[in-house]
């Protein structure tokens, strides 16, 4: 069977439906920023995919672009919970609710 | 051949995800995740992108995963041991949700009228560095130089964030 551009979707789909599913479930805020970097991933795959699909490599440019925002995301996002962790002893969101209320 | 390939890398990187999400362990968590990203270099190889599958694995897979298992070093203790019994939403929509959403696109598969097959074999030199490095620096020079903008207000903003408050310039 040929591999389309429909599997490489439904593949990148999938992986962002789990990313999300993790996100929303989970308590643990660092597995959760795991989870946002799954769904980049994602999407990473997306483009890649288009651009097999039209042979052209301009995808490739923004996966690249992509790669510096996710690691400037988790860069900053544990730099959030480094410093949360060192005020309130936990990484779990539940507890973190101050804004919440 | 490369049809066994993507169903390889495809279903493994799905079974990495899965796994990332249902480890109750942080760090059983990272690591599945790293399997999961090597995982997709193998779908960025099969995809004529040999430059993004060397860079998943450097940058996603090497430097970015590092930085979370260094954190969870950093923040080992009792924490991280478990997470609360109740969860944030009852269980179902979530467990419904991706489903729905596969076979909604099953559904579009199979009534698609356009085309979906890949573009035929794609010239010698596609996707190396050479090639992406051209685009980089001609087309997108733009892009490119802004993106150093992002990076550089990430690293200012870690080490404000992290840095004691008593010793910021500004106090």
């Amino acid at each position: 069977m040929e591999i389309t551009l429909t599997h490489y979707l439904l593949l990148a789909m999938v992986l962002f439906l789990t990313g999300m599913v993790g996100f929303v479930l989970r308590r643990n805020a660092i597995v959760m920023l795991m989870c946002v970097e799954l769904m980049l991933c994602s999407v990473n795959i997306v483009f890649a995919a288009f651009s097999r699909f039209h042979a052209s490599a301009d995808g490739h440019v923004f996966v690249l672009m992509n790669f510096a925002v996710a690691a400037a995301e988790a860069a900053i996002g544990l730099a959030i919970l480094v410093e949360i962790f060192r005020r309130r002893r936990t990484v779990n969101v539940d507890d973190l609710k101050a804004l919440m209320e | 051949m490369e049809g066994i390939l993507f169903w390889v890398c495809g279903l493994l990187m799905v079974l990495g995800g899965l796994m990332t999400v249902v480890q109750r362990s942080a760090v059983v968590s990272a690591v599945w995740l790293i399997f999961a990203f090597v995982c997709a270099a193998g779908i960025f190889a099969l995809l004529a992108a040999p430059f993004l599958a060397v860079m998943q694995i450097l940058v996603y897979a090497g430097a970015i995963m590092v930085l979370f298992l260094f954190v969870i070093m950093m923040l080992q203790g009792p924490v991280l041991e478990g997470e609360r019994k109740r969860l944030a939403l009852p269980l179902w929509p979530a467990v419904a949700v991706p489903p729905m959403a596969v076979v909604v696109m099953v559904a579009g598969y199979v009534q698609r009228d356009g085309v979906t097959q890949m573009a035929g074999p794609v010239p010698e030199g596609f996707g190396s560095p050479q090639h992406v490095a051209g685009l980089l620096l001609g087309k997108y020079l733009l892009a490119f130089e802004l993106i150093s903008i992002v990076l550089l207000v990430a690293i200012i903003g870690a080490l404000a964030i992290g840095k004691d408050e008593r010793k910021l310039p500004w106090k």
